[in-house]
């Protein structure tokens, strides 16, 4: 439960709480402002009834043809809010997004191969890693293998316009590319 | 030529401005007057700092009018870097009226203007473009633009309609209708929104493509609630949303408020009968409960919504006294306890529907009162900690003597203890699930000491937030809590350690940063030769930079795009950055500390005048972040931060307003710039001033005008400095302005200067034939007679002495007793920046001042005399700081929570030895930099 909203340019002064998380990382104001400019129906905020944020999800829509799709680049909810659902809430908006704004075929997320609680919960919500994206993300310095912490996932789920699944895969996991391969 | 010019633009790509200036050269050697290259040179320049340098070249380039695109292009660049926005529109003006065919350069010109927020020249510009290119977004950028300038605060009221209604008129000329473009759409309704047409803008929304543009774009969706409130549809609004809520499952918190909003519409109709309303309402509110109680029967515990409606309900019953049975709150309150206690967020949750008395109080404090600590699960945990928030949000004054409270802290700081076991096997960089234990333990202690003045509950809580911090490392909660208690203990390393393991990035620097920086002079051993806050507070103002060269651009982009919607957001998101209050609080300390570090010459003193100049024109926004910080205080009393505010005074808009009077003033006494100089010295723009009417009056007036509501921001210590400050400007400002060299004597001078550093002469400057020779000519009037300077200037250094032993001595925090002192620091240092003119043996023979020359320095003597002493007692008191006495007695004040393991005996001297380390430090740091100072200006 809570309030769906628009994601605002001045709400950059409000998500504190959320991004002072080790997996949540604040960009340049640049970043936020040129995905408002271009995808700004792909971006959204849930917030209590008191009008304190709780998560906020940043997405965009890309390529061409079978492989026209929504991606989510930022998905972060404070602990404070977390299960209950919200990122649950953003994801199924989102898919619907993607699927009628966009006529996308799935839809793919990166996640750190150490995130482990993500990882479950995307999978819990359909989605399967399509590959593993060696060297994507910086080292944090948590302590496991260098390289879990450097790759990530890419996690897919196939939208109502791919219903032979061909955008997804059972033995993604397997499937290593590096970061340069990838868009 | 284009392989000639491609190595500079190779270079610039790669950021090598210095060959790319060799490779620039080398062209305008044959080609001294081709204009891209002079343009590209200047752009290297401009990014080697260079500006005197670039400014030549970019007036000779500008003075030629350049239309060709890649000139165009490269001093777009230049005039940014430069602050020049005007002249970049004139640029572009004067290009697009030579070649009115060129589509690109109409586009580049109605950018330039969006960029400075020009927005009646981007509405006839677009206007013109529309006319001969056609092309339908033209149209929209128009109807944007009429927009914007209607929403514009400089536009007078009487042209708003006008332009609103001109936007109407464009918009219902496109060819295509407005719902092919989701963008399009939400700008036709916001124009007649705008106009108040809420009928019209409610058929667009309602009509068949209207209701699909808003169920699948967020941004229109808001836009139609926004229409239906203004046209007054509540009970509509409620069948449209009960429908939500039942057939699509919609668990939005919205539908649910319009549902409660509906139930109580008749008693929210102004001047309705009050009696039948409520008739009306009491079976409204029967179907309401049913249909909540539905919903909560669907989604047990997997929603919160149907519980909270309940509650809600009940509470606007209660309000218009139609609630029918007294126990029914109570008992929501319960069942909601029962079932979303073990979540982090009931807390929050349920705050608005507690604030209870009487029997209702009671019940609900039995309820929570039998949660035991024993905690088996990671939900169990947290019903406990969830009905300890509770049940303090209650507690009346009779309930928080100390005793109490320390037997309070021991029991949430034991649960907190026992509660690590359930998070023994978290990754070292998760959250412990008992994390909110420790930050109430340590807001406990803070309010103990709030009430009783006794410092050593502030201990308690830091040595129990460090060890906290040990086992959630990631945890910025209590690294924010740690930060204001070391602040109040007069520890601004261990402050500034914590703050940067938050690790605070971009705009949380703006947000943020008042954390670290509020008062920061207080904590600057700037006068040593540390400046490690005085670059805290540069790094931090970077953000600023990287806005206004930003920002604007995704303006710009929006346009291109088409993303309507964002631009008025994009425009407050710029100017809340720009205007940001943190911003200039932040160079308000970077100045206090900048005088205590450097040399007090023209050259700071210039620049710093006419950048605070500048910000006294400001209107400010502020985006300072206080809710992050948790308050789990009793309703009865403050909260937490406000607990904390070193001397219960935070600073704001008043206060920042005070010393940007004290400074300027000042400033303005040391320096020979008048605002004829200052015009001529100026190189961007001069920002737009604020339309405060207060800005349209003479600066003079301003600087004098005394408010008491800003006087209230000050702490009793400051208001005494603005007194000291505003009398010995008001004593010294006739001998100054006596004193002064003539504007064209300065101008000449800076002209000299420019001219050694560039080989060029200063730009547009004329000077009369004699000035630069004529010096310090014969003065018409007859000397200001010099006057006895008023009693209490002299005086305010004999009570800052008396005050600072008063602190010295007494129970006052150390935050107290170093704002003490090194206000008292500032005070001379003002006296410093006020009399330097007077230094110089010519000034006073030339000008008859032997007479002030002497009460200058009798009150010099004294003030360094006082600057000496305090140093030394500071000096002194470093001495008895990080000595095993000392160690010791922060062990005995932490007994109430030394554990047998881990936070133990050892763990707590740890946190003792850092302590007492940081507080020998700071005092010795601040009383040598005293001591240094009074050498300097003695």
């Amino acid at each position: 439960m809570s309030v769906t909203r628009s994601f605002k340019a001045t709400d950059l002064f409000k998500f504190n709480h959320i991004n002072l998380d080790l997996w949540t990382e604040t960009y340049a104001i640049s970043f936020y402002l040129s995905y408002l400019s271009r995808w700004p129906d792909m971006c959204a905020v849930q917030e209590t009834p008191q009008g304190r944020m709780m998560g906020y999800v940043i997405g965009k829509a890309e390529g061409t043809g079978t492989e026209r799709h929504g991606h989510v680049t930022a998905l972060s909810v404070a602990p404070e809010y977390r299960r209950l659902g919200v990122s649950r809430r953003f994801m199924a908006w989102l898919e619907k997004v993607s699927d009628e704004n966009y006529r996308g075929l799935f839809v793919d997320l990166y996640v750190r191969c150490v995130n482990f609680a993500a990882i479950k919960m995307y999978e819990g919500m359909g989605y399967s890693v399509y590959r593993r994206v060696r060297e994507y993300y910086s080292n944090l310095g948590l302590g496991h293998s260098v390289r879990d912490e450097e790759d990530g996932f890419d996690m897919r789920k196939p939208l109502p316009r791919d219903p032979m699944r061909r955008s997804v895969r059972s033995n993604g996991r397997d499937i290593v590319v590096s970061a340069n391969e990838v868009p | 030529m284009d392989r000639q010019i491609r190595p500079i633009y190779e270079a610039l790509d790669t950021n090598s401005n210095k060959s790319a200036i060799l490779a620039c050269n080398k062209v305008l050697k044959k080609q001294p007057n081709n204009l891209l290259v002079k343009a590209l040179k200047a752009l290297a320049l401009v990014r080697s700092q260079k500006v005197e340098e670039a400014l030549v070249l970019c007036d000779e380039v500008l003075a030629a009018k350049p239309a060709d695109e890649a000139t165009l292009a490269a001093m777009m660049h230049v005039l940014r870097g430069l602050g020049r926005h005007m002249d970049m529109v004139t640029m572009y003006d004067d290009a697009y009226k030579q070649q009115p065919a060129n589509e690109e350069l109409g586009t580049q010109t109605f950018f330039a203007n969006v960029r400075i927020g020009n927005w009646k020249a981007a509405q006839q510009i677009a206007t013109k473009m529309h006319k001969q290119f056609q092309d339908e977004h033209y149209l929209y950028w128009n109807v944007m633009s009429a927009l914007l300038q209607a929403k514009d605060p400089n536009t007078p009221e009487t042209l708003r309609p006008v332009l609103l209604k001109l936007a109407q008129r464009l918009v219902s000329q496109s060819p295509t209708p407005s719902y092919y473009n989701a963008d399009r759409f939400h700008l036709h309704v916001t124009v007649l929104k705008e106009l108040g047409l809420y009928d019209e803008a409610y058929e667009l929304i309602e009509s068949e493509a209207g209701k699909i543009i808003c169920s699948q774009f967020l941004m229109c969706e808001e836009l139609r609630r926004e229409i239906w409130k203004l046209k007054g549809l509540t009970k509509e609004a409620g069948e449209r949303a009960e429908q939500q809520i039942l057939e699509v499952k919609d668990r939005n918190w919205l539908e649910f408020l319009a549902v409660l909003d509906a139930t109580f519409a008749d008693l929210t109709v102004e001047g309705a009968d009050v009696e039948s309303a409520k008739g009306s309402s009491s079976e409204r509110i029967t179907q309401t409960r049913e249909l909540f109680g539905k919903v909560v029967e669907q989604d047990g515990v997997k929603d919160r919504s149907g519980h909270l409606a309940l509650l809600e309900l009940e509470k606007r019953c209660r309000h218009h006294g139609l609630a029918t049975d007294s126990t029914t709150l109570t008992s929501l309150l319960e069942s909601y306890f029962q079932h979303f206690g073990g979540k982090a967020c009931c807390f929050e949750d349920l705050k608005p529907y507690i604030e209870l008395e009487g029997e209702d109080l009671a019940t609900w404090t039995s309820v929570l009162e039998k949660q035991t600590a024993q905690a088996t699960s990671v939900p169990d945990l947290w019903r406990f900690i969830n009905a300890q928030k509770l049940l303090r949000y209650n507690l009346t004054e009779a309930q928080l003597t100390p005793e109490a409270e320390t037997q309070r802290a021991v029991q949430c700081l034991n649960a907190y203890l026992e509660g690590l076991h359930l998070g023994k096997d978290l990754p070292s960089y998760e959250l412990q699930p008992a994390d909110d234990l420790a930050v109430l333990a340590a807001q406990i202690f803070v309010n103990i000491w709030k009430r009783t003045g006794d410092q050593t509950p502030l201990y308690n809580a830091a040595a129990l937030l460090e060890y906290a911090t040990t086992k959630s490392k990631m945890s910025y909660q209590i690294r924010l809590h740690l930060i204001r208690i070391y602040r109040l203990l007069g520890l601004p390393s261990l402050a500034l350690e914590h703050y940067r393991g938050i690790n605070v990035k971009q705009v949380q620097n703006d947000t943020l940063s008042h954390f670290l920086l509020s008062r920061a002079s207080t904590f600057s051993l700037a006068a040593t030769g540390d400046i490690t806050y005085t670059n805290e507070c540069m790094e931090t103002s970077r953000i600023y930079v990287s806005n206004s060269e930003e920002t604007s651009e995704f303006i710009v982009r929006a346009f291109g795009g088409e993303k309507y919607s964002q631009i008025p957001d994009f425009i407050l998101f710029e100017e809340c950055l720009d205007n940001s209050l943190q911003r200039d609080l932040i160079k308000m300390e970077h100045v206090r500390m900048r005088i205590a570090h450097e040399a007090i010459n023209s050259e700071l003193v210039d620049m710093e005048l006419i950048e605070l100049k500048f910000i006294f024109d400001r209107l400010h926004h502020d985006n300072r972040d206080f809710s992050i910080l948790a308050n789990y205080q009793p309703r009865c009393g403050a909260s937490f931060i406000d607990q904390t505010e070193s001397l219960e005074k935070t600073p704001g808009f008043g206060w920042l307003w005070v010393f940007l009077k004290i400074y300027i003033k000042a400033f303005q006494l040391a320096s020979d710039l008048d605002d004829t100089v200052e015009d001529k010295l100026l190189i961007g723009d001069r920002p737009k001033p604020s339309n405060d009417p207060e800005t349209k009056l003479p600066l003079k007036e301003r600087l004098t005008k005394r408010k008491q509501e800003e006087i209230n921001e000050l702490s009793s210590d400051e208001a005494a400095f603005y007194d000291y400050a505003s009398a010995l400007s008001e004593w010294l400002t006739p001998y100054h302005d006596y004193a002064r060299p003539p504007p064209s004597v300065v101008l000449a001078e800076a002209a000299k200067l420019t001219e050694q550093k560039t080989g060029h002469t200063l730009k547009g400057l004329e000077l009369p034939p004699d000035a630069a020779t004529n010096g310090n000519g014969k003065k018409d009037e007859e000397p200001p007679a010099v006057v006895e300077p008023p009693a209490s200037i002299s005086k305010h250094f004999d009570d800052v002495l008396q005050r600072f032993k008063e602190v010295l001595d007494g129970k006052a925090v150390p935050f107290e007793l170093l704002h003490v002192v090194t206000l008292a620091q500032e005070a001379y240092l003002l006296f410093a920046i006020e009399t330097t003119r007077f230094k110089t043996a010519s000034v006073i023979k030339q000008n008859k001042f032997g007479g002030l020359s002497q009460h200058i320095k009798d009150i010099r003597n004294k003030s360094t005399a006082v600057i000496n002493e305090m140093s030394g007692a500071l000096l002194n008191r470093a001495e008895s700081e990080a000595t095993q006495e000392s160690r010791k007695a922060v062990i005995e004040a932490c007994k109430p929570i030394i554990h047998e393991s881990g936070l133990d005996h050892d763990f707590v001297l740890n946190v003792a030895k850092k302590i007492t380390d940081a507080r020998k430090q700071i005092y010795d740091g601040i009383g040598k930099g005293m001591a240094k100072l009074a050498k300097t200006y003695a």
